[in-house]
């Protein structure tokens, strides 16, 4: 449902202008607006999902500088100046990132609904830790919940795409 | 949807503490908003204007100096988890903020926020209360500080003023052999049940006990009474006087029946944490 | 949630009782609570709650029934309300009972509150204890507004 915001003379708006998936965006929110809105209504990136909506699931995980954030509880304006990667912006000139590939080839996702937060989440710690331990990793990924799978093809797929990561 | 409100971005702790005394309980201050705009969404509050406190410089910073960590209030949780200062200086505490909530709150929310907004369910404070840290709280008229045991009133209630930033938090650095341990649990969300001991062996004998309870009750709450029994022990005597100084704990923590367990459930549980962080503490020291 | 809450007053049943069933200052002892209206005298009143836990603040437009009363003695009462802006409703089953002789009053109440909607998920610990504060706060002022006039 995008929509732009009613023009009422006082009505507050701040101009957004961020990196989104390598591409510049600009465009001009009002403070209540929420990331997650506007990456999925204004700007029709509908990968991240609103499941829980208080921070406790991870489907709608955004990295923001690299780093993962509730896109249901960040307000939009404050992605500004920052760079914001989406799952949509994970793979490059049509090549899936490893990841990608690693839950496609070791079946870590069923419906696919927390699969967008959990890839998200999980480029995240490896961009951090390439090498992570089984326990740094069920850290990290702790925040991302999944009803499918039972985790642990999730756990497999992170692990495989980190060693192809590492060029191991 | 959160209902619409007017964002404001002071560049001085002077300017949001006028705003706040401006706008009184119109206005908020904002900051990783991981608690507030939670309860925005819910509709179970509305503020015209939030006071974006990320625009004030200068309140990030983490140094030490004379013996004493100094955090700025808007130092994220995973900022404080990182530090190599913290982790040097206080491991128990950076230990706390790598387990507070999940990697996503960790990245947005700020220790600042976290105590002001003071959630009962909440783990930092139990260990600022045994660490004996002061809290530095700034308007405009000027600054003050307010000790840990202070701060903390009732559930959502801390003894900041309405037009009061908290700017800084002042942790001395234990001694040598000293012990702190901070353990919870919970299987919710949140944690249910939150003990931090800290401790330190004098001539063979555990002085500078400290104990405080959290989660279970409105607040945390330091528990003097059960250092009193444990304070100038061996400690053999003082593992003997454990359950004793448990049963005080559990008593102090004001732990009432909900969701989270029973009453006599998170008792039991202080009880229990306890013990461990005791032992922990003490084999920190030797 | 379940509270049950005893006071001594020393003042006769009597005067207990009427106190009761004076409105005006009835209300003013409980915390919170304020524009109190009689709809059906010993019947049906209107009053609203106020109450606030740090920075939440809950309005509840409250309507009291009396539904059973034994004079001197007994009343059975419901109250309920609604606060629309947050998306919750309270309901409060109240039994009041005065006993004693000459001139001291035992006042006992047992009080079943049912908070629904957001604030009960959210807050349950919280609502329990701030209930209990309530209901404490009441207790203590009837006393003291009895016994303080004589």
């Amino acid at each position: 449902m995008a929509k732009a915001p009613l023009r009422r003379s006082d009505v507050q708006t701040i101009p957004l202008s961020f990196t989104l998936n390598g591409r510049l965006q600009e465009l001009e929110v009002e403070p209540h607006e929420l990331l997650l809105d506007v990456v999925r209504d204004r700007l029709g990136l509908t990968g991240a999902k609103r499941s829980c909506d208080v921070q406790v699931c991870g489907a709608c995980t955004l990295l923001v500088d690299g780093r993962p954030i509730s896109a249901c509880t960040t307000l939009a304006f404050e992605v500004r100046g920052r760079s914001v990667l989406t799952i949509e912006g994970l793979a490059e000139n049509g090549k899936l990132h490893p990841l990608q590939q690693a839950f496609i080839e070791h079946g870590g996702f069923q419906c696919g609904f927390c699969t967008p937060g959990m890839i998200l989440a999980a480029k995240a710690l490896l961009d951090e830790n390439p090498h992570p331990t089984l326990d740094e990793l069920k850290h990290f990924m702790h925040g991302n919940i999944c009803r499918c799978t039972g985790y642990k093809k999730i756990v497999e797929s992170i692990m495989a795409a980190a060693k192809q990561m590492r060029g191991a | 949807m959160l209902k619409r409100f007017r964002l404001e971005e002071p560049g001085s702790v002077r300017e949001a503490s006028e705003l706040l005394a401006q706008f009184g309980d119109a206005a908020k201050l904002y900051a990783g908003g991981t608690e507030l705009l939670l309860a925005m969404k819910e509709g179970l509050v509305h503020y015209e204007r939030l006071v974006n406190v990320k625009t004030v410089p200068g309140l990030k910073e983490i140094k030490a100096e004379n013996g004493i960590v100094r955090i700025g209030a808007l130092a994220t949780h995973h900022e404080i988890e990182t530090s190599p200062l913290v982790r040097e200086r206080l491991p128990a505490f950076a230990k706390l903020e790598r387990n507070v909530a999940n990697v996503r709150v960790r990245e947005a929310g700020t220790i600042g926020g976290n105590l002001c907004f003071a959630e009962p369910h909440a783990d930092p404070g139990t260990l600022l209360l045994v660490l004996e840290a002061q809290l530095v709280a700034a308007k405009a008229a000027g600054t003050r500080r307010i000790p840990a045991e202070a701060f903390f009133v009732d559930a959502y209630e801390t003894s900041l003023e309405p037009d009061e930033v908290l700017t800084e938090i002042h942790i001395p650095v234990p001694t040598e052999r000293s012990g702190v341990s901070y353990m919870k649990f919970g299987y919710l969300e949140r944690p249910s049940v939150g003990v931090a001991v800290k401790l330190s062996l004098d001539g063979g004998a555990v002085q500078n006990v400290g104990i405080a309870v959290g989660c279970a009750g409105p607040a945390p709450r330091r528990v003097k009474e059960a250092e009193e029994l444990l304070r100038g022990k061996t400690p053999d005597e003082a593992l003997q006087l454990l359950p004793d100084a448990g049963r005080t704990a559990a008593k102090a923590a004001q732990a009432i029946s909900d969701l989270h367990g029973s009453q006599e459930y998170k008792e039991h549980i202080v009880g229990v944490l306890l013990r461990r962080c005791f032992q922990d503490a003490l084999n920190q020291c030797r | 949630m379940r509270f049950e809450k005893e006071v001594q007053i020393h003042a006769p049943r009597e005067k207990v009782w009427n106190f009761i069933w004076d409105v005006d200052r009835f209300i003013a002892c409980v915390p919170g609570c304020k524009e109190a209206k009689t709809i059906e005298p010993g019947k049906r009143y209107t009053a609203t709650m106020v109450e606030k836990v740090g920075p939440f603040r809950v309005e509840f437009p409250t309507t009291i029934e009396v539904l059973e009363r034994r004079e001197l003695s007994h009343i059975k009462a419901q109250a309920s309300g609604a606060d629309n802006k947050i998306g919750s409703r309270m309901k409060v089953d109240l039994d009041v009972n005065l006993r004693g002789e000459g001139d001291q009053t035992t006042l006992g109440f047992i009080a079943d509150v049912d908070v629904l909607g957001k604030l009960a998920a959210l807050g349950h610990g919280i609502i329990k204890r701030k209930a209990d504060q309530v209901l404490d706060e009441f207790a203590q002022s009837v006393k003291r507004r009895l016994e303080g006039e004589s």
